[in-house]
Parts: C-alpha cells; sequence; structure tokens
C-alpha cells in the first residue's frame, strides 16, 4: 500500500501501517468533516531522540529541596541569559535568583522573537496560538519535537494513577474533543506509539453529517485516551457511548470535582485533571492523595510569588510563577503565569494546592463579610458544570452563566451560593461563550478592605 | 557577561613600555625583520600550546597591505604575554581570532604607534583586548566596562552596531517563520491547552 505523498509531508516517518491508520480514520462512514490536516512533523532521528526524552522524563526525580533551588537551575539561567536577547540585558547576573525581573505573558505578546533563543535554528519554527483566559492572542513559539514532548509528561501522569499506555499500530491512541462552533480538526499518528491514531475532532453538532455519528465514530475508534476540556466532556457525557478509555484527560480549564466524578463514573477510568499551558506544557496533575497538583517536569522551578515579585513562604497563597520547562524554543525565565496556588512540599514532591486561574476575586455576601472565590468553588463543586462564570454587580446582586448542558442544575446551584453568600438578588443565564470566559469578576472588590 | 579581569594600570604601563624589537618592521615576503608567526607561536606556547603550520598561515604575508595588521598583533602578542593576563588566556582558537580578526579591526582605524603614543588610544586598545578575551578591569562593575569601552572605542560601537541589526533581523525572521505557519497546523500535541 503506497504512503501518499501529503500525508509524508505532515508526518515524515509514516510507514503503510500508519497510512493504513490515517486512511481508517478519515474514511470511517461516521467520520466528521475533517477541515484540516497537520501531523507530527517529526524525523526519524527525532523519533529516536525523543523515546530518550520519555525514559528521562519517566525516571527523573521532579522537585527541589524545600530551602534550596534545583542543581540545573543556575547553568539554565545562565545559559538563558547568554542566549535570549529579552534576558542579554545581563552583562553580570545578579547573585540571587530572586533578584532576576519576573517575565509576563504581556512580555511574549509584545514581541515572542526576543524571547525565542538564538541557538534555535528558525526552520522548523512552529507555533501554537492562545488566547488565555483574558482573550488576548498570544503565538507561543514551538518545535515538533517540543508538541512530542507532551506525551512524556502524559505517561508521567498517567503511571501515577496506574495505567501503562499499551496501544501501538493499528489501534487508536487518542482522540481530542473540542466542542466549538469553529474547531481546527485532523488526524495523525503518534510514532513514539508505533503509529497509533490521533484523531481531533468537534462533538459540535455542524461538523458531523448527523450528529448520532459521533458516538458511532468514537465508539469505532475506542481510543485508549481521549483528551478534552470540561465543556467538550460535558458534551460526552450525553452521548451514548459503549467505548471505555483507559483514562481521560482534561486541561484547559478548571474542572470541577462533579464532573469528574460524573465522569468517571460513566467511563469507569481515571479522570487526569492536569494543569497545563501552552507557554509550559503540562506543569502537573491533580492529585487527591497529594492535596493538590503533582509536579510533572524535572526541570521546571516553580516559585510562588507575591504581588510585589517576592517569593511568599512555603504555604501561602500566590502567583504560580516558571523557570525552565521543555519548550528550548521559549525557555521561561521567572514567568508570572497569572494562576494562583500554594505550593507544599510533601512525600510527593513540591504540590500546588488550592490551584486558582487569574488573581483571586471576593465577593460580598449579604450580610458584609467578603467570600472567596475559592469558598465558591467548593461549594459549587458537587455538581458536573463543565464552565460557569460568576458576576457580582455594584449592587451586590449576583449573576451566574451556567454551561447549557448544566442548566438542569440552576435551582440547585443557586440555592447553594445563596447558602454561602445570603439572600442576594441572583439571576440565572446559560453561558454561550465558546471558548474560556472569566470565572469570577465583582463590580465590588474595587475599593474593599 | 565579562568576568573580573587584571588592572588596567598594569596593562596600561605594559604596553607603553613595549619594547622597540615588537615595533620593527614585520617580515612580508622578504623584507621586515619581525616573524610574526614565530613570536605569536611563542605566545601561545605559554599558554594553549603550539599552533599548527597551518593556524600560523594568516600571521605570514607577500602583501605589503598586511603590515599594519601584523604590527598590531605583534603588540597585542606583547600586551597578551604579560604575566597578569596569561592565566586567563584560554583555548588556541580564540585567541588567535583576537590576534587576527581583532588586530585588523584596530589596524583598520589607526596605527600601532598611535595606540601607543595616544593616551585614549592606549586605553582603548586594553578595553578591546580585555572585553574580547570576555574581561573587565579589575575593580570595575561589568556596566561600567562596557560603557568606558563603548565611550572610546570605534570599533566597539560598530560591533555594538552589528550586533543589534543582526539581532533585529534574527527577530524579523522568527516573527515570519512563526506568522508563516498557521497556529494549529503545527504538529501534534496529545492535548491541547
Amino acid at each position: 500500500m503506497p504512503v501518499r505523498d501529503d500525508d509524508l509531508a505532515f508526518c515524515p516517518t509514516l510507514t503503510e501501517h500508519g497510512q493504513r491508520m490515517l486512511d481508517f480514520l478519515r474514511e470511517h462512514p461516521a467520520a466528521p468533516r475533517f477541515s484540516n490536516q497537520s501531523g507530527n512533523r517529526l524525523l526519524a532521528a527525532e523519533v529516536d531522540a525523543l523515546r530518550g526524552f520519555v525514559r528521562d522524563v519517566q525516571a527523573a526525580e521532579v522537585g527541589w529541596p524545600r530551602d534550596g533551588k534545583p542543581a540545573w537551575l543556575a547553568g539554565f539561567v545562565r545559559e538563558t541569559c547568554r542566549d535570549v536577547p529579552a534576558h542579554r540585558r545581563w552583562t553580570h547576573l545578579p547573585s540571587r535568583f530572586e533578584d532576576l525581573p519576573t517575565t509576563r505573558r504581556a512580555d511574549f505578546a509584545a514581541d515572542i522573537a526576543r524571547h525565542v533563543p538564538d541557538t534555535v535554528p528558525v526552520e522548523r519554527l512552529i507555533n501554537f496560538r492562545t488566547t488565555g483566559t483574558t482573550g488576548n492572542p498570544l503565538l507561543v513559539a514551538s518545535h515538533p519535537v517540543v508538541a512530542a514532548r507532551y506525551l512524556a509528561f502524559h505517561l508521567r501522569a498517567l503511571r501515577r494513577f496506574g495505567i501503562e499506555l499499551r496501544h501501538g499500530r493499528g489501534q487508536v491512541g487518542v482522540v481530542l474533543l473540542g466542542l466549538q462552533r469553529r474547531c481546527f480538526t485532523y488526524v495523525s499518528v503518534t510514532p513514539l506509539m508505533d503509529e497509533s491514531g490521533l484523531a481531533k475532532i468537534n462533538l459540535h453538532p455542524d461538523d458531523w453529517r448527523d450528529p448520532a455519528h459521533r458516538a458511532t465514530y468514537l465508539d469505532a475508534l475506542d481510543a485508549e485516551v481521549i483528551a478534552g476540556d470540561p465543556l467538550s466532556f460535558g458534551e460526552l457525557l450525553r452521548l451514548p457511548l459503549t467505548t471505555r478509555p483507559r483514562a481521560l484527560l482534561s486541561v484547559g480549564m478548571m474542572l470541577s470535582h462533579g464532573l469528574r466524578d460524573a465522569l468517571q463514573a460513566r467511563f469507569g477510568c481515571p479522570v487526569l485533571d492536569l494543569y497545563s499551558m501552552n507557554e509550559a506544557g503540562p506543569i502537573g496533575v491533580a492529585d487527591d492523595a497529594a492535596g493538590g497538583h503533582v509536579l510533572l517536569q524535572p526541570r521546571l522551578y516553580v516559585e510562588i510569588l507575591d504581588p510585589a515579585g517576592e517569593p511568599v513562604p512555603e504555604g501561602e497563597r500566590g502567583e504560580v510563577t516558571l523557570t525552565g520547562g521543555f519548550n528550548f524554543c521559549l525557555p521561561l525565565l521567572r514567568y508570572r503565569t497569572g494562576d494562583h496556588a500554594a505550593l507544599v512540599h510533601g512525600a510527593h514532591g513540591p504540590v500546588l494546592q488550592g490551584l486558582h486561574g487569574r488573581a483571586p476575586v471576593r465577593f460580598r455576601a449579604a450580610a458584609g463579610s467578603w467570600v472567596n472565590n475559592i469558598d465558591v468553588t467548593h461549594a459549587l463543586a458537587p455538581w458536573p458544570l463543565p464552565q460557569y462564570a460568576l458576576h457580582q454587580r455594584s449592587d451586590a446582586s449576583l449573576q451566574l452563566r451556567l454551561a447549557p448542558v448544566a442548566m438542569p442544575h440552576a435551582a440547585a446551584v443557586g440555592a447553594a451560593l445563596q447558602q454561602l453568600l445570603g439572600p442576594l438578588p441572583l439571576e440565572v443565564q446559560p453561558l454561550t461563550a465558546e471558548d474560556k470566559v472569566l470565572q469570577y469578576t465583582s463590580a465590588l472588590e474595587i475599593g474593599a478592605p | 557577561m565579562l568576568l573580573p579581569g587584571p588592572p588596567l594600570e598594569t596593562l596600561l604601563r605594559r604596553l607603553a613600555d613595549t619594547p622597540p624589537d615588537f615595533l620593527d618592521d614585520p617580515r612580508i615576503g622578504a623584507a621586515g625583520q619581525v616573524a610574526v608567526a614565530a613570536v605569536i607561536n611563542d605566545l601561545l606556547a605559554l599558554g594553549p600550546g603550539r599552533a599548527s603550520a597551518a593556524e600560523l598561515q594568516r600571521f605570514e604575508s607577500r602583501s605589503s597591505g598586511d603590515a599594519g595588521r601584523l604590527r598590531m598583533a605583534l603588540v597585542m602578542a606583547w600586551l597578551l604575554a604579560d604575566d597578569t593576563l596569561r592565566p586567563h588566556i584560554g583555548a588556541r582558537a580564540p585567541l588567535l581570532e583576537l590576534l587576527h580578526a581583532t588586530a585588523a579591526e584596530l589596524a583598520g582605524v589607526a596605527s600601532a604607534l598611535k595606540y601607543l603614543h595616544d593616551a585614549d588610544r592606549r586605553e582603548e586598545f586594553v578595553r578591546v583586548v580585555l572585553a574580547r578575551l570576555g574581561l573587565r578591569p579589575h575593580g570595575a562593575s561589568a556596566e561600567q566596562a562596557a560603557d568606558r569601552l563603548s565611550a572610546l572605542s570605534a570599533i566597539e560601537r560598530q560591533r555594538l552596531l552589528d550586533a543589534s541589526r543582526a539581532a533585529e533581523a534574527r527577530a524579523r525572521e522568527i516573527r515570519e517563520a512563526l506568522v508563516r505557519k498557521a497556529a494549529e497546523a503545527s504538529a501534534d500535541k496529545w492535548t491541547r491547552e
């Protein structure tokens, strides 16, 4: 069976077996309309090197001493300040790591090119576009090898939950789900898994000749792993599926305990809540036994900073700030993520506790006291809410927006909110936004004590 | 990043005391007295080890147009042989590059005699050599050393300008490469944030 040139362009190591898989994914009678073409873009030598990378990540210890720094950090800082134009202002590095200035998303947005090391050849640069929670688009410089390295951290996270992936030739390794009006969809194969199939699909009914094909197709693929975000997983729960993946990977938004439990009960497999971002890849995986998100990357140093940029004492909340990473096109130097958590060292290494996107927001209860948004998250945790947004208006009234699939829970969720915040006027509406929204906002917090 | 080096005054004094032998005409073809390649090989023997004939070829010439560069290399060899500098001299290749390319740059601005007899040029000469060795004068901060060098040296200012142009060209190349590829058309990740 010949390998087609247009597929080879996206999958340079494609064999007949891989071609057969691509054809199966595209030509299944219930397949969606795939809107795009893409692939792993990996060269043979890169695939070999990636096998070593996966082995190293599996075997590595992740973490650093409670009162110390990782051994690799000083060398990384030296190289980054030597090779990255944005950091080359230093003719003499500060003796204290904490005296290096922090970087932010806005620095990348202003000119990402100045953050790419001189040592990276331009020819094979790729980018991932991200909107974050602010809605401001950002192009993140990357490379096919960097994209493929994600798998190493997924495997490490899965192993934590007792899952060793075993799919290979002739089987589908992963299906990536979206639920958007417009979504980039394509099929590919994973050379590291002996060309197991990969399909990125959109569960939005408009992508299918018949919405019922969604379940037929997913059952036919019978993927070992399904990856998605809480929105697409909310939709997945509504489909009459018989497939039983060995794990679900959730990224991109906060996964409520209620939705996680519902998914686990439905599919009988672990649901991994990954803390991941385009700028850094998979950072941690939530593990109740560890009390938070366990870190996954051996060469990523995490600090927790106060608003002035000073490290907070262990266990105190602050902004998650990253140094290092596996994207050699975008080494991170004290990168402030905008997410907040506390960092605690324990038996599982450093763990991010109470991870929350963006700065904390407080809501004023009817009695006048202030309630942190984390308490709101806890109060709403029992319900399978794929996405919600709570806003407090200047007159203290509340507006709660729920994903349409969660509207049946509106009354119960509203009651839980009023139990927490008191008898404030509450309006519940469907949330129609198709991407990330600011989960918590308040017109009252400005000027609050 | 510039590391601490020897005191500036020591090197300025050594340069002012350059022996007349080093100012004799370099041998070019059959003319001239000083075999520059041999002097440089003697210098290398003090540090990273003697060079091959091929490596030394650039210090031999049959063109009178090379006289200024070779004379500058001689003066530089005299400076580099100072006891305070020798511990900082590392590998052979960058040292040969300094004696060849940097000497040529300096010779393009003024004669060796001018560098020896004019106080500002003397300081420029020493500071350029130190900077190319990755050193700053003892007691000066890296910022002070860089500021003083760019104030004194036309070739340093040109180097900074060239570096800034090269950086801008590369940044433009990266921006174009990133925009050329559609974002998600890029490559497989098992999860998408």
